[in-house]
């Protein structure tokens, strides 16, 4: 197979960016798409040219670093799956394909199709954690859990933080990311003790690193390689107006987490 | 208090406030078309339902302010999230494929204005009287104020028939996204009745928008006529 590639380059995070035509020859249908940017970026390399920078890393769809906009759709037209996953059978031969980075203001492009996600791992130093006490190991059955229960919170769990539904979000919204990581917790025993602060302070930080806001489109949902539900979206509303009544105790001052990680 | 105020500042927050004052704006919209179908039932029944609003002044002028705040508020917090989402994606798709966000969903800011614009005009044209001289009150035969004569007169002009119906369009459009996700946004889910709340903004959208338009048709086509 053969493909025409228009693919988003720029030097730096502050550089001009464009969009390259190169043509992938000799491509196996069952190639990765990243394997089929593997060869192209040897023919690159075997040029003299620089190869073209993307992130990968498990290349079996649990890692959350393949990060492509797929003709206008983020992990590329298959549903539930991340870009690693896509096979280059699902392509017509001939194809033009666009091949775009994760477009935020919150994702600053570092290099050609790799952009800085640390965004979402500050949003998770805010808040998206449970404190454990050091001591005995508690007897995992000790803690009983509802198996409905278990499974939903499994269901938010399964986020690997990839950021596509950022990408596919009109508003470049993280809402999908962070109501996944709170109802995860919210959901569970282990995540009571924070549960009021967590959801507080986890969405001041996704307002501070400059994501938008919700729209209810459902567009994220559509994208996200682990099919998860908007339904927490609805659920993160309901912990963050419940936190606005309830009193969480000690009036205490959270550290700011930017703070930390500057 | 310093937490409820943080909250209210927020992008979520600022959606909640968004959501409660538009869902507040909806029940006015069904009130207002539940109203106005009176006009089938003839002129006495019309315009003395009008003269039993105007009877209550206090009560009348407590909720155009009321309304009038409930706009504005919207319409603020409308501008302030926008301005924010449009500045969270600086540089735009080259390729954009919407997978299942609805027409209304993409387009409420465009819809909204619409909306804005056709309820000024609205207001100017059959509340003050300013933009078409045939339409003022004139009084029936029991004294009351002439409501039924004056929307006959109104929409006997084709102008003013599409102006009225592109401007229920518009109303259509937005009440079919925002119904659906002000429930949402206020955290209404729950297994059981999810298809229902799908289904709230498209229906209160369509008997909506089909209400008031039946007024305008019924009178345009002389089934209802002086």
């Amino acid at each position: 197979m053969r493909f025409t590639l228009n693919i988003w380059r720029q030097q730096g995070p502050n550089e001009q960016g464009r969009f390259v035509t190169y043509e992938a020859r000799d491509v196996s249908p069952g190639m990765s798409f990243l394997e089929m940017l593997d060869s192209v970026n040897q023919g690159l390399i075997a040029s003299g040219e620089e190869p073209v920078a993307f992130e990968q890393d498990c290349r079996e769809g649990i890692c959350g670093s393949c990060s492509l906009v797929i003709n206008g759709i983020p992990h590329g037209p298959d549903r539930g799956i991340t870009t690693c996953q896509l096979y280059m059978r699902r392509f017509s031969d001939r194809a033009v394909i666009t091949i775009e980075p994760w477009r935020a203001r919150a994702f600053p492009i570092i290099k050609d199709l790799v952009v800085d996600r640390r965004a979402l791992d500050r949003i998770m130093q805010a808040g998206g954690y449970v404190s454990v006490n050091t001591g005995g190991a508690v007897d995992g059955n000790v803690l009983l859990i509802g198996k409905d229960r278990a499974e939903t919170a499994m269901d938010a769990a399964s986020c690997i933080g990839c950021g596509a539904c950022v990408a596919a979000c009109k508003n470049a919204s993280a809402m999908l990311f962070v109501a996944a990581k709170v109802s995860h917790l919210a959901l569970l025993p282990q995540g009571k003790p924070e549960r009021t602060r967590r959801v507080s302070v986890m969405l001041e930080a996704m307002d501070q690193e400059g994501f938008g806001s919700c729209g209810n489109q459902s567009e994220c949902e559509a994208v996200c390689p682990k099919n998860i539900s908007v339904r927490f979206i609805a659920m993160l509303n309901r912990e963050y107006l419940r936190a606005g009544v309830v009193e969480s105790g000690l009036p205490a001052e959270p550290e700011s987490p930017h703070a930390e990680s500057t | 208090m310093t937490r409820l105020s943080n909250h209210v500042r927020s992008s979520v927050g600022g959606k909640v406030v968004m959501a409660l004052s538009g869902l507040g704006l909806v029940f006015y919209v069904v009130i207002h078309m539940l109203g106005n179908l009176q006009i089938f039932e003839g002129a006495p029944t019309l315009n003395g339902y009008a003269a039993f609003l105007r009877d209550m002044p206090i009560l009348l002028w407590i909720v155009r302010a009321g309304l009038l705040s409930l706009v504005v508020l919207h319409i603020v917090l409308a501008i302030r999230l926008t301005v924010r989402n449009r500045r969270a994606r600086p540089v735009a798709y080259a390729a954009r494929k919407y997978r299942q966000a609805s027409f209304a969903s993409r387009t409420m800011a465009v819809s909204g204005l619409l909306l804005a614009l056709f309820i000024l005009f609205h207001l100017l044209h059959l509340t003050a009287g300013v933009i078409d001289p045939l339409a003022i009150d004139r009084l029936d035969v029991e004294g009351h104020r002439d409501v039924y004569g004056k929307i006959v007169r109104a929409f006997q002009n084709p102008f003013i028939v599409v102006l009225y119906v592109v401007g229920q369009v518009g109303l259509g459009l937005h009440l079919n996204h925002a119904v659906t996700s002000s429930l949402q946004t206020l955290g209404l889910e729950y297994a059981a009745f999810n298809h229902l709340f799908k289904a709230a903004g498209p229906t209160v959208a369509l008997l909506v928008v089909l209400g008031n338009i039946v007024i305008v048709l019924a009178v345009f086509l002389g089934i209802v006529h002086g």
